[in-house]
């Protein structure tokens, strides 16, 4: 934290300072470099485990058995936490995408400054809120009001968790949906008023076709984090995994099975220990390649104005 | 931008930079500093003591402990207990037995496999019985043509492949459905129920529906008149104006003995699940802090605090045994 | 989406059957409605918890007719007239009546860091020992003008690592050796030293600058230790150790004064000071009256009493204090390990990386990583954090330490991708400037880069921690105390967050525990949150009024 004055001196001057130079500069590559760190040993968490699994399961019982019952029978099928990961993403993109979608739309094409200044905080709050509360809300409020209006929910149902869910993943998909719009170069909406073209035309025939690229990739995006979600299906969506979810049951995602797993009282050291770690490896490949998928769409089909 | 503002920002840079560095290195040498925790400062009669005491281990062992730790904690205010429910098994695998955890709870006697594990790193488990819990099987209030049932009958219902209707079951019970409810494969009140109640280990049905949350068992039975559930008995207790419990036998019916917690400190209730505590030697040998709490817990396991909870106390016979083992480690 | 297109391909824009009004206008109020269906469906839930934790109802009505009369009408006729007239005064009054309430909280955080962390005498002997080492770094500055490489960085670590670390079982720190030496200076006079003594060059150094005057400065700062030392004797009669009292009112005071201040000095909105003092008169005289009609309150279960104790197995005793502290320390960690890692990285990839070469696709590999693991569910990272050290550093399960730097890891992306937002912001030709003037990349970074992109950093930064303090799955996993009766001592024994604690108390079996104490915890979670939330807003929408 040196205070010298900024007294002239050209760069390379002498050996100290660029020794000092490439000093700081490998620091900071060290510092990124540790992201790279941190997924490797992510991976390598995930699989020492994971094969320990394997050894004791098949791999092909596992990614086919259509029964999750690690204490009943030993039966280690991953599929019906699949289909229920599967059943809480489509159920919350219902709620999310629409709304989302529209919300950037609005904001991009239609709310003037001063709108927008109280609505894009007003849905920032949304993203802060911790998932645990909302998985509390979905419980403790959203539950009994479905009951109230006469939709057959128990306890701890799908429906209530997706709607948390799909509310919570609300923010990112608009925000990155209202970047990817207002990128669109004002010349194009111009091109399109002078062509005697309505708001509403040029917003749904030339601001989103523009932009889908981004808003597609947002939308994976935003499902991959639904996916991943786990604090709102373990409070809001029960425990008992169907292969064919209904939505007023209850159900299991993978993520709330990992945390049933690590919090039970099953004995370390047996098969249904390791299944934790089999089930993280499997939901972090789907993760990691939705995100991958969402990068590749982003770059591949964005269209480049100058 | 002008000149000040810049000075100004430099200054916060190097300001936040050197605070974040002191406070980086504070961090530091506060843990190096106190990285044990199992310095316990004993003064001559032992009365007052510090530390720390971890206790992991199920989550059914769990609600005692926490009433324990909090009475503790009024006399030793300069102890620092955490209590965490890991599930007994989660609790063996990645904290006790690693010797991160000084007491861990279990809902079941703790494995060979756990046991061998343990020693493997040097942490020796000794076995507590401090309370049971009643398992209680519950029916929904309008089912008024059962007031009492037997383990076979109950075996008949919860083994796979088990009794659809309630006419199945009894001939002159209602030819309706049964709506069966439980908790999870993973709790150690599946384990004991399966185990003693329905036969061999690992013998359950798997078609009943099956929560984490006991209070959603007794929504759910509270829900249907053909219901049937089974659960720990602190959760009747808390809604024993929703559901009916029923008597239970383990031979002939007539024999039927009511839950309650008079009859299962008595030992007449036969499905009363035994809750222990695995404390570790070591820390009872080490740790002032963890021998005090502990033989405070023992004292403390026959009295209302666990009646309180819905729990079973323990009998006066058990407190002493406990009492006489703890001093007998404690002079190992 | 797909067939609106292909219409674009045959034909003209409206030359249909003419401009149809009425499709637009159901779009935008479609798209509208859509957005303000999530709002508000939050904020109806939000409200229901509050009004859970709070139960209004069970209160006097003469306590709500009181409170109507004394501070709801008064403040809505006030806000009406803003809303009406005077916009800029009444952002003026809000922000003017938010600062206290906000300082407090901050102020709150540090108290209760005082109480259960640091002693006062380690505060005291670290800000003492700080300011010798700050002090050598300074004459060696000053003594050699012509260091040799990298003794300027070396000295400075050194002096810093000596005052407060030491080496351990070698030498002392300086900061161990001022805690240990027989120092007869009560706590609040230590706090007057450590903590009134900096506000007040701090504050000092705000009203020199904003009034040009050296004097001025001097004046303010003068009073801002008097405050202190008023503090000190108005303790006992409110009852509050003297020590935690000088820290409280003037991190309160000190801010809100510097605020009003510069109101006051430019005459710009001053009928919006009108707000914050109709607010907190009518909030008093309201107290005032309550008390001696003997109205009674709501029977919350947010209360002191919940904000003060521990968990209980009694609802009606039950309190998140514990937990409240071990966030607030976890945040430290984090705040101390993520950050400078964070930004640290941020600058290379912004600022050194190459962009072509062998380099370059490593680099552009980083990048697209760091990407991908803001996407990793948090379970995932649990999974880490057990591995990496509970299983091979073989650090204390559920500690302080690893709950922080497993949140502060999976926080990382988030505090690198924000980051490089803000540091790509800084216009090239500043840049350029500091290179024409021969700064190497180096100082070019730090006198020109950090110091312009630093709010666009704290921002992002801060709606990261924000994250952190919510962040409930992987305290599950590292093993995160759900209960714990008091605060943790030090950084490495185990400790409850408050979303671990609230997630307890859902298992509960009494309704009181699942509605009210569970209530309670989500609004002291979300007022943390918010507010952290808020201080990030401000300081972007400062950072956004002003470029």
């Amino acid at each position: 934290m040196s205070e010298e004055p900024a007294r002239p001196a050209f760069a390379g001057e002498n050996r100290t300072r660029s020794a000092k130079e490439s000093a700081i500069k490998w620091f900071l590559f060290v510092c990124a470099a540790l992201s790279v760190f941190v997924t490797l040993a992510i991976v390598a968490t995930l699989l020492f485990d994971a094969i320990e699994f394997f050894t004791r399961v098949s791999p092909l019982a596992f990614f086919t058995g259509t029964n999750w019952s690690p204490k009943i029978g030993e039966a280690f099928g991953v599929l019906p936490l699949v289909t229920n990961t599967l059943a809480v993403t489509a159920l919350s993109a219902l709620v999310a995408i629409p709304v989302g979608t529209a919300s950037a739309a609005y904001l991009s094409e239609y709310a003037s400054d001063q709108v927008r200044s109280v609505l894009k905080p007003a849905l920032e709050v949304l993203a802060g809120i911790p998932t645990v509360v909302y998985g509390l809300f979905a419980l403790v409020y959203v539950t009994p009001a479905l009951q109230a209006v006469g939709i057959p929910v128990g306890t701890f149902n799908l429906l209530s968790a997706s709607i948390m869910v799909g509310v919570m993943i609300i923010p990112m998909v608009s925000s990155l949906s209202e970047d990817a719009m207002s990128a669109v170069p004002d010349s194009l909406r111009q091109g399109a008023y002078g062509l005697g073209a309505t708001k509403f035309e040029v917003t749904t025939t030339v601001v989103v076709p523009a932009a889908v690229s981004g808003i597609f990739s947002s939308f994976i995006l935003a499902l991959s984090r639904a996916i991943g979600e786990t604090m709102i299906v373990v409070v809001a969506a029960g425990m008992s995994p169907q292969l064919v979810p209904s939505p007023f049951g209850s159900i299991q995602p993978m993520t709330s099975a990992m945390v049933q797993l690590a919090t039970s009282d099953l004995a370390g050291g047996t098969a249904a220990y390791y299944a934790l770690f089999a089930i993280g490896l499997t939901l972090f490949v789907i993760t990691f390649s939705m995100n991958v998928a969402s990068n590749w769409v982003a770059s591949r089909y964005r269209e480049e104005y100058e | 931008m002008t000149e000040s503002g810049f000075l100004s920002r430099r200054a916060f840079l190097a300001g936040t930079g050197a605070t974040g560095a002191a406070a980086l290195a504070g961090c530091i040498g506060e843990t190096g500093g106190s990285g044990d925790d199992g310095s316990a400062e004993t003064t001559e009669g032992g009365q007052s003591v510090s530390g720390g005491i971890t206790i992991t281990g199920s989550s059914t062992v769990y609600p005692v402990s926490v009433a324990m730790a909090e009475e503790f904690e009024k006399a030793n205010s300069e102890v620092d207990i955490s209590v965490d429910p890991t599930g007994t098994g989660g609790g063996f695998e990645n904290h006790f037995c690693p010797g991160n955890s000084d007491i861990n709870g279990a809902s079941r006697p703790i494995t060979d496999a756990e046991e061998e594990n343990c020693n493997e790193n040097g942490v020796d488990p000794r076995q507590f019985q401090v309370a049971s819990d009643a398992l209680t099987v519950v029916v929904n209030k309008d089912a008024t043509w059962v007031d009492s049932i037997t383990f076979e009958e109950l075996a008949q219902i919860w083994r796979p492949d088990g009794a659809q209707q309630w006419s199945d079951v009894r001939d002159d019970w209602p030819d309706k459905p049964l709506e069966l409810y439980g908790p999870a494969s993973t709790s150690g009140t599946f384990d004991w129920f399966t185990e003693n109640v329905v036969g061999e280990a690992g013998s359950h049905r798997s078609d009943y529906e099956a929560t984490e949350d006991d209070n959603n068992i007794v929504a759910g039975v509270e829900g249907s008149p053909n219901a049937m559930g089974y659960l720990g008995f602190a959760y009747y207790q808390e809604n024993s104006d929703r559901v009916k419990a029923v008597s239970v036998a383990e031979g002939d019916a007539s024999n039927a003995v009511e839950p309650t917690l008079e009859n299962a400190k008595s030992g007449d209730y036969p499905m009363a699940r035994p809750l222990f505590v695995y404390p570790a030697a070591g820390s009872i040998q080490e740790k002032d802090q963890v021998y005090e709490f502990l033989k405070f817990y023992i004292e403390q396991s026959e009295t209302d605090i666990v009646t309180e909870i819905g729990y079973v106390p323990a009998s006066a016979d058990l407190r002493d045994d406990n009492l006489e083992t703890l001093e007998e480690i404690r002079n190992e | 989406m797909a067939t609106e297109r292909s219409t674009r391909d045959g034909s003209w824009y409206g030359d249909g059957e003419g401009v149809n009004q009425l499709r637009g206008q159901l779009f935008k109020w479609g798209c509208l409605g859509a957005m303000l269906f999530g709002i508000v469906m939050v904020f109806v839930l939000l409200a229901y918890v509050a009004i859970d934790a709070i139960r209004p109802l069970t209160a006097d009505p003469g306590w709500h007719l009181t409170f109507f009369l004394t501070l709801v009408a008064p403040t809505s006729a006030l806000l009406g007239y803003y809303g009406l007239r005077d916009r800029r005064s009444g952002l003026v009054g809000a922000i003017a009546t938010a600062l206290p309430a906000f300082c407090l909280l901050v102020g709150a955080g540090i108290s209760l860091l005082l109480v259960d962390v640091f002693r006062p005498i380690e505060w005291f002997g670290t800000a003492v020992a700080l300011v010798v080492a700050v002090g050598v770094v300074y004459v060696h500055r000053r003594l050699r003008t012509e260091p040799a490489a990298f003794e300027r960085p070396i000295v400075t670590v050194g002096a810093l690592v000596l005052a407060v670390v030491g080496v351990p079982g070698v030498v002392p720190s300086l900061s161990q050796l001022f805690r240990n030496a027989p120092i007869a200076l009560n706590p609040a006079t230590m706090l007057l030293y450590s903590f009134a003594v900096p506000v007040a060059i701090l504050t000092g150094l705000a009203i020199a600058r904003r009034r040009e005057s050296r004097r001025d400065g001097l004046i303010a700062a003068a009073l801002t230790v008097v405050g202190g030392v008023l503090a000190v004797i108005a303790a006992p009669a409110v009852g509050i150790d003297d020590y935690l009292l000088i820290v409280l009112s003037l991190s309160i005071a000190a801010p809100t004064a510097v605020y009003v201040e510069g109101v006051v000095r430019e005459r710009d909105h001053l009928v919006g000071l009108a707000l914050p003092i109709v607010a907190y008169v009518g909030t008093f005289l309201g107290a005032a009256l309550v008390e001696a009609y003997g109205f009674a309150g709501p029977e919350a279960w947010l209360d002191w009493q919940f904000l003060t104790s521990a968990h209980s197995r009694f609802p009606q005793e039950a309190g998140i204090y514990p937990a409240l502290v071990g966030s607030i320390m976890m945040m430290l960690v984090i705040v101390v390990s993520a950050f400078p890692v964070g930004v640290a990285a941020a600058v290379y990839l912004e600022e050194y990386a190459p962009d072509s070469g062998t380099v370059g696709r490593v680099v552009g590999l980083i990048e697209m990583n760091i990407a991908n693991l803001a996407g990793v569910p948090s379970v995932v990272y649990g999974l880490l954090g057990l591995a990496l050290f509970i299983r091979y550093a073989d650090m204390n399960t559920g500690s302080v330490i690893v709950g922080g730097l497993t949140v502060g890891l999976l926080i990382l992306p988030i505090v690198i991708i924000s980051s490089q937002e803000a540091i790509r912001a800084v216009p090239n030709s500043m840049r350029q400037a500091s290179y024409g003037m021969g700064a190497t990349k180096w100082q070019t970074v730090r006198n020109v880069v950090l110091p312009e992109s630093i709010p666009g950093i704290l921002t992002g930064t801060i709606l990261a921690f924000g994250r952190a303090i919510g962040e409930t799955a992987p305290l599950l996993m590292i093993g995160a105390a759900a209960v714990v009766f008091s605060p943790p001592g030090s950084f490495a024994e185990k400790f409850s967050a408050m979303p671990r604690q609230i997630f307890a108390w859902s298992h509960e079996p009494s309704a009181e525990f699942r509605y009210g104490v569970l209530a309670a915890g989500v609004v002291t979670l979300l007022v943390v949150l918010l507010s952290m939330n808020a201080a990030a807003i401000l300081i972007r929408n400062r950072y956004q009024r002003r470029s």
